[in-house]
């Protein structure tokens, strides 16, 4: 186990009991604040829904799309919330990988956010639909006439891309989570007792569990990197596909998961923040913990600023009429107010913040998060629906106006994110206890730990790994 | 035997009547939006006539355009949809199964030529504006992605009559409604795999262009330039 | 639950969704046996005549067979029928050749249109209410017959009077046999764009009452000043097949197209070259080209022959149109001028064209002087390339436009309203209208509606409800024009002679009788004098008899018998000569009429307070208004502006810049005589002292889709009338224009005004 000063700074020494008692408080006591939360999500949300219903019984007319933008912002919301999704699995699969000890407190929430942004911006595609109830047509599998989907599609693309990353980042989310399952069970009683034993999966804490446990965490947190990548370059390449003006880009697929892990950053950073202030975490999320990711999200807003501005600088360059028409109206038209807010809220305001240290504190980073939340939205917007307006024949140029129905479904998805994560709060410790118990022993600590014997019945604490590795 | 059908648009016989945009509406079932829709757009002229000024008054021109569906030999729409409603058949068309379109858009984002039409809402004939609808054509519902045919319909009723008669379809034979109602003979269409048609020839012309040929989409419908014979030229 | 629970549920469920499908009304009809053999599936095509525009083109209308609502005996049901599906030119009529413009595709919406009168109706509420309950026709009959007979007792003291468009062939003769057994009766033709100026100018300069028609397809070069050719004006189809040869079927040659006008039309923006000139100086630029010609020795004056002899000054050389003089009356360069005299000199056949806004000035009649005289010299009158007549048909009385021989008195809508309202005419008693709405489309100042509300019975006889017929007692629904018998005469667009021909197409799907046989009955029933004039049982039979003798005049037609005669031109569409060209019969001209020397247009409205020509122009979708209530006119972008369901103001760019307006900006255009409001539409093509607005919006009773759209400029205009035939000069008024809000502009094309076409092209 490395032991430098970073390491030490991120240490958190608590004693075991109080750690549980800190962490799984919100899992066996509810105050009314969370009911009154609940119901305030659900009250934003169900008009949502209820909007989304109407949509497909009138028709997608009552959206602001028409001719010739037909991506507005759903679309916009869909790639936003892919980007959002590498918050986690991303961040948490490369600090795994490089031991970043820091990281402890920190996975879970981001893995919770990676699997609930992608739940959220997978609804978009199908609401973004002409004709939703069809959706499952985009499943590959033959239809009744043996008509397979079109693979050459990127969104069939999309489809398996996102199919296998919330697949993985689901069982990257769940595998950590049985061992603190495990430890809900062995302290609850009744009804809860009962739960917690189906999804504790039998996890009895030998040896041989935890081993497998951190092999097939090793093995998730390699695959999910790929996956992770591709998934939001798949979603950049459903714009670069098309030979739309300023779409039709190879610099997409880097320029897109940058983007994501930025914006995914911040998501956490925003998430982390509300956590640390709502369940009383200040102990285990310290300063130093959004001081690293401060650190990230810089490089991540200096590789954005290089990105747009390698984008646009080619365009720019190159001065093809059809896409000088979309760049000027993002960079002096009918957008370009829109697109210096995006500048400033995704570089003027964070970079100062991120680069100075004495700034780069809690609400250093919160605000400079949440300015970098609302830019990339922009971003995704800007890159979506300017373009769609300056397609080639000027005849045919139009202008989007997003309706009330895209504007309600867009807030009641947002907090329909906010609501899986307060649920998943109640049902889950938001910070894993053994892995947060696993770095907190900085010096080996001796155990009775005995390995397994068949036929012994030695009751082990299942939430302490057998050996610190 | 397959077919390449093909369109040439003489610019400088096309005069912007605009007969061409009403034989579509009325040959292929195209509903009208209303007022409040048209102002957002939604209009479904399959064909329309684009204008495009040039210089100030008084040397002022205006010049039109007819755009349809230009049936590309590569077309961007194809390949993107997922379901297959956009497809190429054997004759060389872009075709587009209603039935199948699930409404993702993006055959139409990823058309060059904005030639795809949306339907927003459930079409409506204010009875009994429902009697002119032309049988041979199928009647699209919310949700769909629709576009110009070549007037396919006409296009297999004369393939069907030729092969009842053992014979190939004759040049000229099928005008889609756009041909067949322009009143200055503008629009020519054929089989641009057979040399001896009219399209071939026009097609070979010293004026002969295509919309976007930058987009390498390889267009079925040949443009023949304006001639100038503007004074101050 | 269990599944047999849920199987009942769900078979509940289904079977309440399948009974409310049940509920509508479709299947509660009875279906009628269906009076027609058709094979389903399969198009029949039958010819047709349109209607839509004086025009006259030949039609074939596709029929197939469909489940039609129809009332049939007074009961609602649901019948097989042949319906039309798609209206196409008939490709042997001689006019249109086998082509249709939009509005005449559009006229299935005639037909079908969802608000047409469908059964007869008497007036319940006040006049002009809109108010009316349906009765049956034996009770409108009876009604009508009981306003009509005393007036067409001899001796009568009141008057009727017959309002109507302009009818042609045997409907006409109809109604003027009709009109001939009352006492006093007066036809009052009415239409916007009527024309009557240039018929009248052709009566001078060539003994033709009749509206030319033009070899395009010969010509060489082809000048027009403000006639919209291609799009609404004469015969736009004949006209279009002949530009498109002109411009591309003859190899080597492509004919040169000069367009005047101040406003660039559909038709202009087809122009090689295109000159703004100043509104109402289009005969000064044609005689200064003239001048031209004649000092330069292209021609000599007597080359124009009696045109040129209606002009003052023809035979010294025009001395007053001096290409500086011209230029600075209409603001083209004198170099353009020259040039262009040059060249029509020299690249023959060459034809000059007037038409529209010219003409609908206060020196029209000088204006068309001017260029059938410029015509004349180039020598292309009656010839190939050139200006020729369609000869009249072979038949007695007809054909023409002209006054008849009855004697009847043909009256204006102005002086026909001036009368009533002065209380000088005797009274009008009746009122019958046909096709015309004169309410909509004449000046505020003519004061139509007050004039019409004070005639004490106003019948029609029209198939739709609009500003005219809402102020009707009595409306007595017409079939459509696809559901009639039809015939007519086209007075322009071909040079062999027509009458077109065509039984109806469908089976009527309303409670409505064709005009033509209530006419024929109602004279049955009033017997004496009327009966006589019209002893025929239907107008089916009237149309047989009359053009019987046709089939002895030499034509396309070979037939064994009168029989075999009348079923080939039934199938054909109706009858036509050779082609071949009447002359213009110059030596019939009156030589007496003292020429006429130039005139200035008088434009109401003092340029300080007025500073813009307002050009109301025919619109492309709507023509003078009668095609508003047509969705999908209403849908067709208007291909310059791009405009659909709604009025604009066209305006320069720069003069708007001047004036601090922006696109769709609400406008209130003022006249003296009133004001109207329409968004502000920015074209480069239209002169900076011209404000313009399409015609054919702003109905007030019209329709679901046309009433409330728009604003009617034809309402602001001044009550000036051209000099000499007192025809509305629609051009002739100043206007100012002010901004009064945000106005609501729908234009198809999102895109910039303005846009290098090389951008777009490869």
């Amino acid at each position: 186990m490395p032991t430098n000063s970073m390491a030490q700074a991120n240490v958190i020494d608590i004693k075991d009991e109080q750690v549980r008692e800190d962490l799984l408080r919100p899992l066996f006591h509810t105050s009314r604040r969370f009911y009154v939360l609940v119901f305030l999500l659900v009250a934003i949300g169900l008009p949502g829904i209820v909007t989304f219903v109407y949509q497909i019984y009138t028709g997608m007319g009552v959206s602001g799309l028409t001719r010739p933008i037909f991506w507005g912002f759903y679309v916009t919301n869909f790639v936003f919330w892919i980007g959002i999704s590498h918050a986690g699995t991303l961040i948490s699969a490369i600090l795994r990988l490089v031991n970043a000890t820091w990281r402890r407190p920190v996975t879970r929430c981001a893995e919770a956010i990676t699997v609930f942004a992608l739940a959220i911006g997978a609804q978009y595609p199908i609401i973004h639909l002409g004709r939703s109830w069809l959706f499952f047509w985009l499943v590959p599998y033959p239809s009744e006439r043996g008509i397979w989907p079109n693979f050459r599609s990127p969104l069939v693309w999309d489809f398996f891309a996102i199919s296998t990353y919330i697949t993985g980042s689901l069982t990257f989310l769940l595998l950590p989570i049985i061992p603190d399952w495990a430890m809900v069970r062995d302290r609850a009683t009744g009804l809860r007792k009962r739960i917690y034993t189906v999804l504790a999966f039998g996890w009895r804490g030998t040896p041989r569990e935890w081993h497998r446990l951190e092999m097939a965490m090793k093995i998730m947190a390699v695959t999910i990197l790929p996956v992770a990548v591709s998934v939001h370059t798949i979603v950049s390449w459903d714009f670069a596909m098309a030979p739309v003006p300023m779409w039709h880009s190879t610099v997409f697929g880097p320029y897109f998961v940058a983007g994501a892990i930025f914006s995914g950053i911040a998501a956490l950073i925003i998430a982390m923040a509300l956590l640390r202030k709502t369940l009383h975490l200040e102990a285990y999320l310290k300063p130093s913990h959004f001081s690293n990711l401060g650190k990230l999200l810089l490089v991540m807003s200096l590789l954005w600023i290089y990105f747009i501005f390698a984008e646009r600088l080619t365009v720019w360059y190159g001065n093809q009429p059809a896409e000088m028409a979309a760049f000027w109206s993002i960079q002096s038209g009918r957008f370009a107010i829109l697109f210096w807010t995006m500048v400033t809220c995704n570089f003027l305001i964070p970079f100062p913040i991120l680069a100075i240290k004495k700034l780069r504190t809690i609400t250093g980073t919160v605000i400079a998060a949440s300015t970098i939340v609302v830019g990339m939205w922009l971003e995704r917007f800007l890159i979506v629906v300017p373009p769609l307006e300056h397609k080639y024949l000027p005849y045919d140029w139009g202008r989007y106006h997003p309706s009330w129905v895209e504007i309600m479904i867009t807030v009641g998805t947002a907090s329909g994110m906010v609501l899986l994560y307060v649920l998943f709060a109640k049902f889950v410790p938001l910070i894993s206890i053994w892995e947060l118990k696993g770095g907190q022993h900085t010096n080996p600590v001796p155990h009775q730990a005995q390995p397994a014997v068949a036929g012994t019945q030695v009751r082990l604490d299942p939430t302490l790994p057998a050996a610190n590795s | 035997m397959a077919h390449r059908w093909g369109m040439v648009i003489d610019l400088d016989r096309c005069t912007g009547c605009e007969a061409c945009v009403a034989a579509c509406h009325a040959e292929n079932n195209i509903a009208t939006v209303d007022a409040a829709q048209a102002a957002n757009g939604r209009t479904m002229h399959w064909i329309h006539v684009e204008r495009y000024w040039e210089g100030e008054f008084p040397n002022v021109r205006a010049r039109f355009q007819p755009v349809l569906c230009q049936q590309c030999d590569a077309a961007p729409c194809e390949p993107v949809c997922p379901t297959y409603a956009s497809y190429h058949n054997s004759d060389g068309l872009n075709a587009q199964v209603y039935n199948r379109c699930i409404g993702t858009f993006y055959c139409a984002d990823a058309c060059p030529y904005t030639a795809r039409y949306f339907n927003w809402f459930n079409p409506v004939w204010d009875k009994p504006l429902n009697l002119q609808l032309n049988p041979d054509v199928s009647v699209r519902g919310v949700g769909v992605m629709e576009k110009c045919t070549f007037c396919i319909q006409r296009i297999t009723a004369a393939e069907i009559q030729a092969k009842a008669e053992n014979r190939d379809v004759k040049d000229g034979e099928v005008k889609p409604a756009c041909v067949q109602s322009c009143p200055t003979a503008a629009m020519v269409f054929g089989d641009l795999e057979d040399p001896s048609s009219q399209v071939s020839r026009l097609a070979g012309s010293m004026r002969a262009t295509t919309l976007l040929a930058e987009v390498g989409t390889f267009p079925k419908v040949i443009y023949l330039e304006r001639e100038s014979s503007h004074a101050n030229e | 639950m269990k599944r047999r629970t849920f199987l009942k549920l769900s078979t509940v469920g289904g079977a309440g969704a399948a009974l409310a499908g049940c509920g509508e009304q479709t299947n509660q009809l009875i279906r009628f046996i269906p009076d027609e053999t058709l094979v389903p599936g399969v198009a029949t095509w039958r010819p047709g005549i349109c209607t839509l525009c004086p025009a006259g083109c030949g039609l074939q209308v596709r029929i197939m067979e469909g489940d039609a609502e129809v009332i049939r005996n007074g009961q609602a049901g649901v019948v097989k029928m042949g319906l039309a599906k798609k209206l196409e030119g008939n490709p042997q009529h001689p006019v249109n050749h086998g082509t249709l413009c939009a509005r005449g595709q559009a006229g299935l919406q005639v037909t079908f249109n969802p608000d047409r009168v469908r059964h007869p109706l008497k007036r319940v509420g006040p006049r002009g209410s809109g108010k009316f309950a349906e009765i049956s026709w034996d009770e409108a009959l009876q009604e009508l017959l009981t306003h009509l007979s005393p007036l067409a007792s001899p001796g009568s003291a009141h008057s009727m009077a017959f309002l109507a468009g302009p009818l042609r062939g045997q409907r006409r003769v109809l109604i003027e046999r009709f009109l001939s057994a009352f006492g006093a009766a007066q036809f009052v033709p009415f239409e916007l764009f009527d024309d009557s100026v240039l018929r009248a100018a052709n009566q001078l300069s060539f003994g033709r009452d009749q509206l030319p028609t033009f070899d395009l397809a010969e010509s060489n070069f082809v000048m027009s000043f403000g006639a919209d050719f291609l799009g609404t004006w004469n015969s736009p189809m004949a006209q279009s097949v002949a530009y498109g040869i002109m411009r591309r079927n003859r190899p080597g040659a492509r004919g040169k197209f000069v367009q005047v006008e101040s406003r660039m039309s559909q038709t202009g923006a087809n122009a090689d070259e295109w000159i703004p000139a100043h509104p109402g100086t289009e005969g000064q630029l044609a005689l200064g080209i003239a001048h031209i010609i004649l000092s330069e020795h292209h021609r000599s004056p007597e080359a124009a022959g009696a045109a040129g002899s209606r002009i003052e000054g023809w035979h010294n050389g025009l001395p007053e149109y001096s290409p500086e003089a011209v230029a600075w009356k209409t603001g083209v360069p004198p170099q353009t001028i020259m040039r262009l005299a040059r060249e029509m000199a020299v690249q023959t056949p060459a034809v000059a064209i007037v038409g529209g806004a010219p003409l609908a000035q206060t020196n029209g009649l000088f204006t068309a002087l001017a260029i059938n005289a410029l015509n004349a010299l180039l020598g292309g009158v009656g010839k190939p390339g050139g200006l020729q007549f369609t000869p009249r048909p072979p038949l007695p009385g007809h054909g023409s436009s002209e006054t008849n021989s009855k004697g009847l008195t043909g009256t204006s809508v102005r002086s026909l309203a001036q009368h009533i309202l002065s209380g000088q005419a005797r009274t009008v008693e009746s009122l019958l209208l046909y096709e015309a709405n004169p309410v909509f489309a004449t000046p505020a100042t003519w004061h139509v509606k007050e004039a019409l509300e004070s005639v004490p019975f106003i019948a029609s006889l029209g198939h739709f409800i609009d500003e005219t017929s809402v102020l009707a007692d009595l409306i007595l629904p017409d079939h459509s024009y696809l559901e009639s018998w039809m015939d007519d005469v086209p007075e322009s667009g071909t040079t062999a002679a027509v009458v077109s021909v065509a039984p109806p197409a469908m089976h009527p799907l309303h409670n409505t009788r064709a005009m033509p046989d209530v006419l024929l009955d109602v004279a049955h029933r009033l017997g004496g004098r009327a009966s006589q004039a019209l002893p025929w049982k239907s107008y089916e039979e009237m149309l047989q008899a009359a053009l019987a003798p046709l089939a002895h005049s030499p034509s396309s037609i070979t037939a064994s018998s009168p029989d075999d005669f009348w079923t080939k031109v039934k199938d054909q569409g109706g009858w036509w000569s050779a082609k071949g060209s009447a002359a213009p019969e110059r030596e019939s001209a009156a030589h007496a009429v003292p020429a006429l020397k130039n005139e200035e247009a008088q434009f109401d409205g003092p340029a300080p307070g007025y500073p813009f020509y307002f050009l109301p122009y025919a619109s492309q979708q709507f023509f003078d208004g009668r095609h508003a209530n047509l969705p999908w006119m209403q849908e067709l972008p208007e291909v310059l502006s791009t405009g659909m369901w709604g009025t604009w103001v066209e305006i320069n760019p720069q003069t708007a810049a001047t004036l601090k307006i922006e696109q769709g900006d609400l406008l209130e255009v003022a006249s003296r005589h009133g004001s109207v409001r329409a968004p502000a539409l920015l074209s480069p093509g239209i002169a900076p002292d011209v404000v313009a607005m399409p015609v054919g919006q702003g109905h007030v009773e019209y329709g679901r889709y046309a009433s409330g759209r728009g604003a009617n400029p034809i309402k602001i205009l001044a009550p000036d009338v051209e000099r000499t035939t007192g025809s509305l000069a629609w051009a002739g008024t100043r206007v100012s224009v002010a901004k009064a809000g945000t106005g609501e502009l729908i234009l198809l094309s999102g895109g910039p005004t303005k846009w290098s076409q090389e951008r777009v092209r490869r």
